[in-house]
This record gives structure tokens, sequence and C-alpha cells, in this order.
């Protein structure tokens, strides 16, 4: 027994890190229907106390309500992460393949599109649906062809066409990235889980919207133009106060309370000291945290920097809904002026445990500026400072705007926003008179870069088509896993039963095998954080037939060996070692045709390719290495092993 | 238990018939792949397809005529699964042009319907949607949330406050909802699944997978002729070739004659495809790697008779993969939902057929070419 133990250790070592792979996708399963159980009690509820409330704010009130539950325990979320991720056709969801439709972006850049012009871009549409071509080559082959200049629609006149072409070119593929940055926004907002948005080739970009269960919704975020906004962000001191007030209300304190208004008048009074903040909190480090968070429900989650000059604060992702469900309440809306909202940076500012860190602003609702009126944005290097700066041009009725807006804010800071989230919050240092801006203070280029790309996003078109569309219904999913799942236990006991009828005990031995086997495959799946479709299950179950294949090919040896007269060891070993070269090239060759599946599939094909290359790995894995270990035990402890 | 224990059976001196048999399968499939044609399904042809599930029961042939009704030309419709659903699929991906007035017409009365005489103007139209302009913001915000209640797929053009534009989808699957909507209005249904694939996609899709399916053959080509030698590699990938046909010509023979099995090819099938392609080559080299090892220890046996005393020691082993793995495959079938159904059809007359070959044909190919070459075949 002593020679094995290292084996076994092995197996035991594999055993105990596939649970611990799997335990979440277990308690996942658990907390998603306890979690239904509140929720459908909660809808009973509500139902009975509000019998008019419409559907839409229902729905609106069950989100809330299992969002709180899931905020008040991070487990739950930490389980959720960690699960084994499911394909869309098991989830339920959309996969769009988008295309950005160059011929009206053309249609919109050119200058004066006139007849002539809308001829030659419908026969260009049409011809590049079916060939590869791009709109740009056929437009700029056409025009040539009766002998008209480009410059006429598009650029310069001292261009000449294939110089116009490029630049077209170059214009098209930032479309792409325009569109990709705005789709991104979108869907960070729109808050689906696991969404995917990548870009193919050139002109397309592929996203996936997991667990979307209004179709309708979310195609709404593919379409249309983006909104830009130059928003003017409140003073240090006022933002201030009135977190003090909102963090008041959610304490529970009012404004009678001695102690609490001799700070907040100060804070207002000795204004310009937001070190004050730090002398608060200073005093409260000596609380607990428990009792920090009791005190200050607002600043313990929107988290303010005591050295800071700015009002700025700083937000846990995982702490967003609650700050939203803090908003919403009816003694923190008595307290917010109905003319400021605060809003969150579109891009996470670091990273702390693993969790995103957002910043706040608080901003007015109106905007000053929306972007219709920029005509050119750049990224740059300061050739004085060597930092990264963005140069924004407007038209000539945006700039006497912005002349006027600059002059009477000096000083002051204006968040950038897209679509509701700030992507920039810039001080204003001068009055700005000819439209043409300078935007500094970017970590580096790539966030100068995102910066020109979200103030063109707001002012020039990224027109998309949707030129495929996979979605599968909820109910679907949930049927295609429930038969997934019926076919798998019935497989395995088919399977199972037959090898214990044909090879008696090892046959047992091998339906053992079996099930360590599929354990394996999950567990790697969920370890790679891999996807699970339902051809992947179809693999899995596949994989249970031909696993046993190996086994039968290594019985069938023994049995061989046993008939020339061996002994039990020999003809085991024996076994096992002449049918490997077998059971090698067989699976390899399977193995192949798998990995080709996987290249050139997409989606739920790839998840089938997947199953089935892990599923030959551990199904080797445990006939040659687990099985193999057991008969040695067997054989060392002089058991009887039948073979049928 | 035994099966097929100790037999010895000449299948190389029977390989006449098993030429005359897989023949005939052959030329039965190529003959009905000729005259009947393979179905594709949207992924290769391009199109739209929508599946929906009503509540209540439905008669196939009520939707039927209302979706003829709709002006979409080829039309087909067939139940989805057992309950109450139905698979509707055209191959337009866009409304066709002599439809479209008719479209606007549905669209200009429903607004008419939510505001009536609303002043209003079409400012933007393409393939896929059209553009209205409004009055004011307000009226764009009402008739924007009216339209989409009513089924349409309507949204503002942008989100600034002086927005008066309002933008609507006429996509395929929109006019087929909208219209079964109002026609069914005591029925809701509910979409379980809804695809669209642009021409140029199904092209891509079609190309990749024959370059999948091709690519497989050479990389196993590959491998065996440098595990085994060249003949074995070509008797195998030629057998390989024979199971694809004959499975393919099953497909053309069986479209549309068996009610619930759907027999098109689409993307999961060409995956079953190559799954098969993987399967048979397994029992393939199972009887080739016995006859390498023969070879091996009785040096002297004529190839014909090492290739049966190959064939029949490897026999029970080869039926009992076979048998499972088909057990396997026909509870995907029975139980693994409709999705799966064609897909695990495929494998079970795959797994079939790529045992037959494996057993019989590639053994009697690598015979042929020996006997023919006059070499001797040795490791």
């Amino acid at each position: 027994m002593k020679e094995f133990r290292f084996k076994i250790i092995v197996i035991i070592a594999a055993l105990a890190l596939s649970v611990y792979l799997l335990w979440p996708t277990y308690k996942d399963y658990k907390n998603t229907k306890s979690i239904k159980e509140i929720v459908t009690e909660k809808q009973i509820e509500l139902k009975r106390t509000y019998p008019e409330i419409t559907k839409q704010d229902l729905q609106k009130k069950l989100i809330a309500i299992e969002d709180s539950i899931r905020v008040s325990d991070p487990s739950i979320d930490d389980a959720r992460q960690k699960r084994i991720k499911l394909g869309l056709d098991l989830q339920g969801g959309m996969r769009v393949v988008l295309e950005v439709n160059t011929a009206k972006l053309l249609e919109k850049l050119a200058k004066n599109p006139d007849d002539i012009f809308k001829k030659v871009l419908s026969e260009a549409e049409k011809e590049t649906a079916l060939s590869d071509e791009s709109v740009v080559d056929i437009i700029g082959r056409k025009f040539e062809q009766q002998q008209i200049r480009l410059s006429r629609y598009f650029g310069t006149i001292r261009e000449d066409d294939a110089e116009i072409v490029k630049k077209l070119k170059e214009d098209a593929e930032d479309a792409v990235n325009r569109a990709i940055e705005i789709i991104r926004n979108r869907v960070d907002q729109y808050g689906v889980s696991e969404p995917s948005i990548q870009r193919q080739g050139g002109r397309r970009i592929i996203v996936e919207l997991p667990g979307v269960a209004k179709e309708e919704e979310a195609k709404n975020l593919l379409q249309g133009t983006a909104l830009l906004e130059f928003r003017i962000l409140k003073d240090p001191e006022y933002a201030v106060s009135l977190m003090q007030k909102i963090d008041d209300a959610l304490a529970g304190k009012n404004l009678e309370d001695s102690t609490k208004t001799d700070t907040t008048s100060i804070a207002k009074t000795e204004a310009k000291d937001t070190s004050l903040i730090a002398a608060d909190t200073s005093q409260q480090k000596e609380l607990s945290e428990e009792e920090f968070k009791k005190e200050h429900p607002f600043f313990a989650i929107a988290m303010m920097d005591p050295q800071g000059q700015s009002a700025d604060a700083y937000v846990r992702e995982g702490k967003k809904n609650l700050l939203k469900q803090y908003f919403d309440r009816e003694d923190v809306q008595k307290v917010m002026p109905n003319n400021v909202e605060f809003v969150y940076s579109a891009k996470p500012v670091a990273i702390d445990k693993g969790e995103n860190i957002y910043m706040m602003y608080l901003v007015n609702k109106n905007p000053e500026l929306t972007g219709g009126v920029i005509t050119d944005a750049q990224a740059n290097i300061d050739p004085s400072t060597s930092a990264p700066i963005v140069t924004m041009e407007m038209n000539s009725e945006g700039a006497t705007d912005w002349a006027r807006i600059t002059g009477a804010n000096i000083g002051k800071r204006i968040a950038i926003m897209l679509d509701g989230v700030a992507f920039s919050a810039p001080v204003v240092r001068g009055k700005i008179p000819g439209g043409r801006s300078q935007i500094e203070g970017m970590a580096n280029m790539e966030e100068a870069k995102l910066l020109e790309i979200v103030l063109k996003a707001g002012a020039l078109p990224a027109p998309v088509d949707i030129i495929e569309e996979r979605t599968v219904g909820p109910s679907l999913g949930q049927d295609s896993i429930n038969s997934g799942l019926t076919a798998s236990i019935i497989g395995y006991i088919a399977v199972g039963f037959f090898m214990i009828l044909y090879y008696k005990k090892s046959g047992s031995i091998a339906a053992t095998g079996l099930v360590f086997s599929i354990l394996f495959i999950l567990a790697i799946l969920a370890g790679f954080s891999a996807t699970l479709t339902l051809p992947g299950i179809a693999g899995i179950i596949l994989t249970m037939g031909m696993a046993v294949d190996a086994n039968v090919l290594i019985f069938e040896r023994i049995r061989e060996e046993m008939e020339t007269g061996k002994t039990i060891k020999a003809s085991i070993d024996g076994g096992f070692s002449k049918s490997f070269s077998a059971i090698f090239d067989s699976n390899i060759t399977t193995f192949f045709t798998g990995l080709i599946l996987y290249q050139f599939g997409t989606g739920p094909v790839q998840g089938f390719a997947l199953t089935l290359m892990i599923g030959i790995v551990t199904s080797l894995f445990s006939a040659l290495f687990i099985s193999r270990l057991i008969f040695n035990i067997l054989v060392s402890t002089s058991s009887k092993i039948s073979i049928g | 238990m035994r099966i097929f224990e100790n037999i010895h059976i000449d299948w190389m001196g029977r390989r006449k018939l098993f030429y005359i048999v897989s023949s005939a399968l052959f030329f039965l499939g190529l003959l009905t792949m000729i005259f009947r044609g393979l179905e594709f399904g949207i992924d290769f042809k391009g199109g739209s397809e929508i599946v929906l599930q009503f509540e209540k029961p439905i008669n196939i042939g009520n939707i039927r005529t209302e979706v003829e009704k709709l002006g979409l030309g080829n039309i087909e419709l067939k139940t989805y699964g057992g309950e109450n659903a139905v698979l509707i699929r055209t191959e337009l991906q866009s409304i066709p042009a002599n439809l479209y007035p008719r479209v606007v017409q549905s669209i200009q009365s429903e607004i008419d319907n939510a505001i009536p005489n609303v002043e209003r103007s079409i400012t933007d139209s393409s393939q896929n949607s059209i553009t209205f302009t409004l009055a004011n913001p307000d009226t764009t915000n009402i008739l924007v949330e009216k339209l989409f209640e009513a089924g349409f797929q309507t949204a503002k053009v942008s989100e600034e406050p002086d927005n008066k534009k309002m933008i609507i989808s006429v996509g395929i699957s929109d006019w087929i909802k909208e219209n079964l909507k109002i026609k069914f209005k005591d029925n809701p249904f509910k979409v379980l699944k809804e695809d669209q694939v642009g021409p140029k996609v199904g092209k891509e899709l079609k190309q990749d997978a024959v370059i999948a399916v091709f690519l497989s053959l050479v990389v196993i080509l590959i491998y065996l002729a440098f595990r085994f030698k060249f003949i074995f590699a070509f008797g195998a990938v030629l057998a390989l070739f024979h199971d694809v046909l004959i499975t393919l010509g099953l497909y053309a023979l069986l479209y549309g004659v068996i009610p619930g099995l759907n027999l098109e090819i689409d993307l999961s099938i060409v995956a079953a495809f190559l799954t098969l392609v993987g399967y048979s080559i397994n029992d393939t080299v199972i009887v080739f790697d016995r006859v390498r090892e023969n070879l091996k220890i009785h040096k002297t046996m004529p190839l014909f008779d090492v290739l049966n005393m190959s064939i029949n020691r490897t026999m029970s082993r080869t039926i009992l993969t076979g048998g499972t793995t088909l057990l396997a495959v026909l509870v995907i079938f029975i139980f693994g939902g409709e999705v799966l159904r064609a897909f695990a059809f495929t494998l079970a007359f795959g797994i079939i057929i790529g045992t037959y070959s494996s057993i019989f044909v590639a053994s009697a190919l690598v015979l042929e070419y020996a006997s023919k070459t006059k070499k001797k075949v040795e490791f």
C-alpha cells in the first residue's frame, strides 16, 4: 500500500481542487433559488398592497429588492463571479454582430451630397453587401469612372483622390472605435452581467449580452447617437455641505441635533478648508469601522480624500447600487436640490482588493453645451510639457457659447460626459475665445486617446447595422439546461449500468473513473472561466460513451492476457501497457478534430469542441491513472477482481 | 459476459460484398443529393428565423395563412418541439422593396392610433429603419413609448432634451411579430429564439465550415501517415470520405420525411460531422493498431490473414465501444431537447456507418492497394 501513497495523494488533491473550484457554482445555485423565493414572496406582497401597480414599476421594485439582497452579502457576488459560466444558449441572451454602415457614414461626412452622389452611394452599398471590397474603394472606383474628383464631396480641392480615399478609410476605422466605445459605455451602465464587446476585423463588432430579458431594450443600446454633454461641477464647499446633509439624513440625525449642527455650519462657513473633513475623520478614526458606518453611512461608501482639495468621492463598484438606493430615499430627496445630481466616472480610477473604484462628482443637471458643436478632437503630446493633451475644436456657434461659459467659470471644473457618465473633469484655466481648447490632466496617452474618441463620438455619427443576431429567450435557456441535465444523468446511468453488467467488478471501477472524469471536466471549465453551452453538455455525454472506449480496450487486453495463462498482476500490467498505443493514437485524432472545430466554430459549437477536448484528457487520466491505481491496490491486497 | 469471442470469419474474402453495399449506399446518397438537394439552414443561406411560443394551443394552418399574407415571399413554418411553439423562417434579412410601402403604411396608421392626426414627416430611411421627425420633444417621447408598447421597435434618435426624432426598426422579425401580435390578440406569445444572418456572414460561415472539414481530413492523414504506413493513412481517410458522403446522402433522403425531425445543415450539424470524423477514425485506428502489432509478431503471415485476424480479435471491442457511444447519443436524441435532436441523429447514424467502414472498408482498401502494387507491407 505504501508505494501507492503518492499516487493516492495526487488523486485526492485533484479531487479536493475540483470540489473547491466547483463549490461557487453550487453556492450560486442555492443563492439564486433562495433569492427567487424571497422575490416571489415580495411580489405577492406588493401586488396585495398596491393592486394598481403597473408592470414596469413592479419590475423596478423587484429588481431593487434583488439588488439589495445581493449587495448586503458580498459572498453572493463572489459565488456568482466564480461559478461555471453558462453560454447564451443556456442563460438566454443576445449575441449581435454589428457592422459599421460605411455608406451611411460617408453620406453624413459628405459636404454637399447631390443626386449623383446618392446614386453612386446606393450602388456601392448594394455591391459591398456581397463582396469584400470596402465602400470607400467602390465609390472611389465609380467616381473615377465618371471622371468626378472626390474632392467635390470630401476634403479640400488640394487633395487628390488617393489622399481622400486614405483619409476616408481612416475615418471609417475611427467610426468602429467610436461605436465600440459608445456601446461599451452604454452596456456598462445598463448593467448586464458579463457582457462581451469585441472588435472583429476592420469593421465588425461582436456584442454578447447574457441574460438580457428585454431584447428590445437591449437593441436600443446599440442604435442611435450618443449624447455628449459639458456640465459644471459644483464647488467643493457646496458639494461637501450637501454630502454632509445627506449623511445626516441617512444616519437618522435631524438637524436639531446640536453637535451635528455645529459641524455642518462650520463646514459651511469655514468653507475653503476641506481639511475639516480630515479633522472630523481623524476624530472618527477613534470610532471603529462599524461605528463609522453607522454614524456616517454616506461617507462610509462615498469616501473622500482628507488631503484632497476637491469634493470628488471614491465609490466601490459594489456599493454603487446601495448609493442609488440611498439617493432614491425620500428623506435624501428632500435634501437634494433639483438642479444638481451625482454622476460617476466612466472608467474606474483605481482597483482595491480586486474591486473597481469609481469617482463620483456633483454636477449641474443641465448641460452648458452639448456635443453637436464639436468639429474635431485630437490627442497629442504637449511640446512644452511632454504631457498628453487633447485639443478640441468647435463650430462658430459653439465657440461663442464656449467663450461665454469658460469666461464665467474660471477656476471651476467642467465635466465632459457621454451618455451620463464623466470621462474627464478638467479645470477651466481661462476664457477660451476661438473655440479651440486644450484639455489636460490625462494620466497617459491611452486616456487622451479615449477622450478624443469620446469627444468625436458625441459629434460624429457611427451608424451600425446588425448583420447577425442570435437571441435565446430565457425560458428556452432554462429548458435546455433541464434537458441537458436529464440527458447527462440518464446517459451516465445507462453507460455505467452496461459497464458493470459486462465487466462486473472491473466495470464498476470504470464507472467510478467516469465520475472522476466528469468532475474534472466541470472543474477545469470553472477554473479557466470557460463557457458551458448546450452542445458542450452533449460533448460531456459523448465523452462518457467514448471514455468507455479506453476502458474497453484495456479490459479486453487484460482478458486476452489472462487467457494466455498469465497471473492477474501480469495480465493487468500487460493489458494496460499493450493497449496504450491504440488508446493514444485514437484519442489524439479525435482531439485534433476538436481543436479544428474550436478554431472555426463560434459560440455554442466552440463550447462543444472545448468539452470534447477536455473530456478526452480527463477520461484518459482517469482510465490510465485512476483505474490503474485502483486495480493495483486491489491486486496488492489480493482482493478478488472479476472482469467478466 | 462475452460477445464475439473467438470468431474466425473471413472478412477479407467477403470484401466484394462490402464493396457492393458501400457503393450502393454511396450512389444512393449521391443521387438523392443531386435530385433532392441538401437543405441548408439560415447559418449558411442567410435569412431570418424566429421561434414563438404561444400560451394557448395553436393551429398551424391559421398561423401560416396569416404569415403568408405578410408579403415576405417564401416562408417556412414548422412546429417546434411540442408545445404551442412554431418556427418561422424566411430567406430575407430585410424588408423587400415591394413590401416597404405597406410596412410604412402600417406604422403610419399605428401612429394615428396613438395620437390622431399628429404632425410628422419621414426624414430618413434605410433598409432597416425609418426616422420620423415630429413637432416637439414631448410628442416624440409619447410616440416612442406608445409604439413600443404596441410592439414596434422604437427609440429616440438622441437623448438630447430637444430631440424631435423617432427611429423605428423595420426588420423582418419585427414585422412578423407586430402583425402576429395584432392578429392573435387573445393568444400572446413570447420569443424563444431569434436568429438573423446576413448573406455575407452566411457565405463566410459556409467557407469556414468547408475549410474546417477539409483541414481535419488533412491533419488526420498526416498524423496517421506518421504513425502508420502511408497506405493505412490513405485507407483510413478514404473510409472517412465514405462515411461523410453517405451520411450527407441520408440527410438528402430523409429531409422533411420524418415529422418533428428538422434535418437541415447548420453550424451544429457541421460540428456533428466533424465529431463523426474524429470518432470514426478512432475505430479505424484500433483495427490498424492491431494490424501493426500482428505484422510485427507474425512476419511471414500474408497480409490477407493478418487483416482478418486483427479484425476478428478487435471485433468485440469495436462493437462494444460503438454500442456504448451509440447509447449515449441515443440518450441525447431522446432526452436532450429539440435543439440537439438533429445533432444527435447525425452522430447516431454516423457512428453506425463509421464503425462499419472502420471494420471492413478501411482494411479492404489497404489490401487492394497492397495487392495491386505488389508491395510488402511491413513496419
